[in-house]
């Protein structure tokens, strides 16, 4: 009983306590929107984390989707060889790549790469004491430092997407055409006739609020890193697990409600 | 000048303020000691709200900087200059552009102008054309005179300093003495410095308050504080374990 | 060394996503461009399982459009298709669905018909469809067909198997090797009758070949217009006779095309045809009315948080077309409605405010709704108002702003909340009243909802005679 009990009381509390952190996310979402349109905005900051979150991340992203569109085409066409639709592979992995894949491995990787450095930088500069010189320099950290990374993740992702879903298919293609020897013609003619703008934009639209959700959290764990170095590595690792996860639930309803 | 009222703040269930109350003297050098992780730089971070308290009030020339709103808290702000447990120099920036940093951001000075101060204070620091260094490349000594070039860029009224000598070697402890004590007269500032280094306490402190389980215990010039003999007071200035401070 | 700003990298970085973009978008959409300004027809299909929304319009194996949308009337699937319109549709084209392959997907084919006087327009019907042989109806042909085929070998099984079989095959093939044996003998023997029987068959086709010729002499003369028959067929007065006959059908029937004649005016009298139709139309929009007329009663309780008190609404919406209803209630408010008296006595004047607590207010709203989005206006709380209601999950899900009360001396009365389907006719909503309110009436509230349609209440105002519209 008094087990039982504890066990309620524990429930209880990791649930208010989640409740509240999504409380707080969404504060420091409304105050990164007030800031954001308060002018000046500070451009220089605003390029340098988009170099960062965006330009530094091509080769990562590049990667995974060449090799994501190489594995469905393999994966696809030995299904579909079954029914003999090979034809298929090739739309296959395209409306894969730019419906879900594209999006959300995308978004993951800038999450390995940029959330967690997100998290790291400002977490580094919450225990050196670097934000609360912000604040007593009348600048405010929101402004100085989040923001520019929030404009940065909405804006790249996307972006980085799309380099994605095109790399992807381009490695369907280097696939399924000349090692899989599927007819180049159907395996383009297929894409182009079951992929519609629609399944593209839609994927994009996705990429940046998958880019919002990875840049804010990771802001947010860095913002309200306690606790030395051990802290920063413990915000690092809550920012890169809250945001995969995150991103993974909100593209289920973004799914539903999209598709 | 700066008047501390019935300051009262925990984290959690532990109490870190119970009660300060403190008047600092304008133009003078206050040293506020106690034990570390006593409350102290809590204590500083109430001082330009960083902190909010829990109840009580902090006055600055009168005005209480509990209840401000973000844009008068900023200009209050900006008679303060505030210099770092470990000088909180920007990562990301030069050394020129750190000190910088509050001119650009609070002033609409030409560039050459702004060049022209950072200069003198790094001068007045003691230390000349290291503008283009990163903080990195900077020993720690160093660093905390950039972060006093950084915090006296704006000719402060008063300047905060969270233990300034803490982690530096007897030279260099020597050496920013000497600084705080040299830029508190040039500049005639009112100075708050956080210490539980004796030998400074004594050498910088026109004032000093003794912060002892979220109270200020004790008050007093130099000599008063010396010749003090509140148990708390001679436990810490000879450094003995046995007394009313417990080690846990 | 010589580096490239981040703002040029940034800049470069982005240029090259909107090519990647542009260039997919282009490939993607050549169809697409044409396609949203298409014009739509629809075509009634008996069966179009598999087909799917955007699934191909083709000629020809063309391309021409998709799909647009699918949806059941009177038990049979109506297909609505968006064709691009540099494709004109000839009045009798025949649509019909088949499939790509044996396992591909279905699509519309169209076949082009012959009048291209006229097209078909926006809006209009392809009349003529036809079940294709689909992959279902082929697999049951060919079962059918493998019945048949299983029949025959059992019964040859039958016949030939079992040792009895065999043994009747053995006599039988026996038999047959002895017939062979006795012909070959029986020629061998009878070798020479067998030539004189052939002289002679040759003789007697030299015969016949004699009377086919006289034959032919004969009918030669029958054209020329010897002998009886000759002269009948040849006869010119005959065939006059039989013209005349023929023209005189003819001239009838022209009568009857010409609308002269009692069965002709029957036939062409536009005014019975258009009574004919009207009376038809009527009844068909008489009918549907009535099924589309639709009334909903519901009860709504709302717990107010702040003031600890509830409020209630009482609603009947009824629903003369699917888009469009209007709403009648009653509301009882606990913290009830603020009054302003202006009192002039002697030249001062003094405003005095009440609250009245028990009056009960109306709602009469007009609402009208687009997809997922509900408008509506009126009177809300008994004051001029509008609200917005936005539908999700197949209606389960309800998100409701409403403003009213809109007065010079205060804020308006503004209302937020969701409700939420739990159960056939029961709701759940949560939401925030009047929280604009500068008299302390915010608060957040709950609120439970029963709702059902009222079949009885349908008939009685059904009943009641309808304008025309």
């Amino acid at each position: 009983m008094n087990r039982a009990s504890t066990a309620i009381d524990n429930l209880g509390r990791s649930v208010l306590r989640n409740v509240e952190e999504m409380g707080r996310i969404l504060l420091l979402f409304i105050s990164v929107l007030s800031w954001m349109i308060r002018p000046p905005l500070k451009l220089r900051l605003i390029f340098k984390q988009m170099e960062f979150v965006g330009v530094k991340s091509i080769f990562v992203v590049v990667l995974t989707g060449i090799f994501t569109g190489m594995v469905m085409a393999l994966q696809g066409y030995h299904g579909f060889r079954m029914f003999s639709a090979e034809s298929l592979v090739g739309s296959t992995v395209a409306l894969g790549m730019t419906r879900e894949l594209g999006p959300v491995l995308t978004s993951l990787m800038v999450t390995a790469r940029a959330g967690s450095a997100m998290a790291a930088e400002l977490g580094t500069m919450r225990v050196t004491e670097q934000i609360d010189a912000l604040s007593v320099m009348a600048a405010n950290p929101v402004k100085h430092l989040i923001v520019p990374r929030v404009i940065a993740g909405v804006l790249m992702v996307p972006v980085l997407t799309i380099v994605a879903d095109f790399v992807g298919i381009l490695g369907g293609y280097f696939v399924g055409v000349p090692v899989l020897g599927i007819n180049s013609g159907i395996f383009v003619k297929n894409i182009t006739r079951y992929v519609d703008l629609d399944d593209i934009y839609n994927g994009l639209i996705k990429a940046a609020i998958f880019g919002l959700i990875l840049s804010l959290i990771g802001c947010y764990k860095g913002f309200n890193t306690s606790g030395g170095a051990e802290g920063v590595g413990k915000a690092t690792t809550e920012a890169v697990v809250l945001a995969s996860i995150s991103i993974l639930i909100s593209d289920y309803f973004l799914t539903a409600i999209m598709f | 000048m700066i008047k501390i009222v019935d300051l009262h703040k925990s984290f959690g269930k532990q109490k870190v303020l119970d009660g300060v109350n403190l008047e600092i003297e304008e133009g003078k050098t206050t040293v506020i000691i106690g034990r570390s992780g006593g409350g102290k730089s809590v204590l500083l971070k109430h001082i330009i709200r960083l902190l909010k308290p829990d109840s009580g009030h902090v006055l600055v020339d009168g005005t209480d900087i509990t209840k401000l709103n973000d844009k008068d808290l900023n200009e209050i702000r900006k008679k303060f200059g505030v210099l770092f447990q470990g000088a909180a120099l920007f990562d990301s920036m030069t050394v020129g552009e750190n000190v910088a940093f509050p001119l650009k951001e609070q002033t609409k000075m030409k560039d050459s102008e702004i060049r022209k101060i950072v200069a003198d204070r790094l001068r007045a620091v003691g230390l000349t054309g290291i503008e283009e260094k990163m903080p990195s490349e900077l020993s720690g000594g160093m660093r905390k005179r950039v972060g006093l070039a950084r915090a006296i860029a704006m000719h402060p009224e008063i300047v905060l300093f969270d233990e300034p000598t803490t982690g530096l070697d007897p030279i260099m402890t020597e050496a920013i003495d000497n600084l705080i004590i040299d830029t508190q007269k040039n500049f005639n500032l009112t100075s708050i410095v956080i210490s539980h280094d004796v030998e400074s306490i004594f050498k910088v402190g026109h004032k000093i308050a003794m912060l002892h389980e979220g109270k200020i215990v004790e008050y007093g010039t130099p000599e008063e504080i010396r010749e003090s003999r509140n148990p708390v007071l001679v436990q810490f200035l000879s450094g003995s374990t046995e007394g009313p401070i417990k080690i846990i | 060394m010589f580096s490239i700003s981040s703002e040029a990298k940034v800049g470069l970085f982005v240029l090259v996503g909107l090519i990647i973009l542009g260039y997919m978008s282009f490939r993607v959409g050549e169809y697409g461009f044409g396609l949203k300004k298409g014009y739509l027809v629809s075509a009634v299909f008996d069966n179009v399982a598999g087909l799917e929304k955007d699934a191909s319009v083709q000629i020809a194996g063309v391309e021409v459009g998709r799909v647009e949308d699918i949806r059941l009337e009177d038990g049979k699937a109506l297909v609505t298709m968006r064709i691009i319109p540099d494709v004109k549709l000839a009045r009798d084209v025949t649509a019909l669905i088949k499939t790509h392959g044996i396992l591909g997907e279905k699509y519309v084919e169209i076949v082009p018909g012959s009048e291209w006087e006229t097209y078909l327009e926006e809006g209009e019907r392809i009349t003529s469809v036809e079940r294709q042989a689909d992959i279902d109806r082929l697999l049951a042909q060919i079962g059918a067909i493998a019945d048949d085929v299983k029949v025959v070998t059992t019964s040859l099984s039958n016949v030939l198997g079992g040792e009895e079989g065999e043994e009747s095959l053995k006599s039988i093939v026996r038999n047959m090797r002895d017939m062979a044996e006795s012909m070959n003998r029986i020629v061998e023997q009878n070798d020479e009758k067998f030539s004189t029987m052939l002289t002679s068959l040759r003789n007697a086709s030299v015969q016949m070949e004699k009377t086919f010729s006289s034959l032919n002499e004969i009918t030669a003369g029958i054209n020329k217009g010897e002998g009886t028959i000759g002269r009948l067929v040849k006869d010119e007065s005959t065939i006059d006779k039989l013209n005349k006959t023929l023209a005189s059908l003819q001239q009838i029937t022209d009568k009857i095309n010409e609308g002269r004649g009692t069965f002709g005016k029957l036939i062409h009298d536009e005014e019975t045809a258009d009574n004919l139709n009207e009376t038809l139309s009527g009844i068909n929009r008489y009918v549907t009315k009535a099924e589309q007329f639709r009334t909903f009663l519901s009860y709504r309780g709302e717990y107010l948080f702040d003031t600890s008190d509830a409020k209630s609404y009482l609603e009947l919406k009824i629903q003369p077309k699917e888009d469009k209803f209007y709403i009648l209630g009653i509301v009882a408010d606990p913290r009830g409605r603020r009054t302003v008296k202006d009192t002039t006595t002697g030249g001062v004047t003094t405003r005095t405010e009440e609250w009245e607590r028990d009056k009960v207010l109306f709602n009469v709203e007009i609402a009208k709704r687009w997809k997922d989005v509900v408008l509506r206006g009126g009177l809300l709380e008994s004051t001029g108002g509008v609200g917005i209601d936005y539908f999700a999950f197949n209606d389960r899900l309800q998100f409701t702003f409403e403003a009213f009360d809109f007065d010079t001396d205060r804020d308006p009365h503004l209302k937020a909340y969701a409700e939420y389907r739990l159960f056939k006719h029961l709701y759940l909503s949560a939401g925030w009243d009047d929280f604009l309110s500068d008299e302390g009436n915010e608060s957040p509230f709950v609120g439970i909802s029963v709702r059902f349609e009222d079949e009885d209440l349908k008939y009685l105002l059904t009943s009641a005679p309808i304008p025309r519209d």
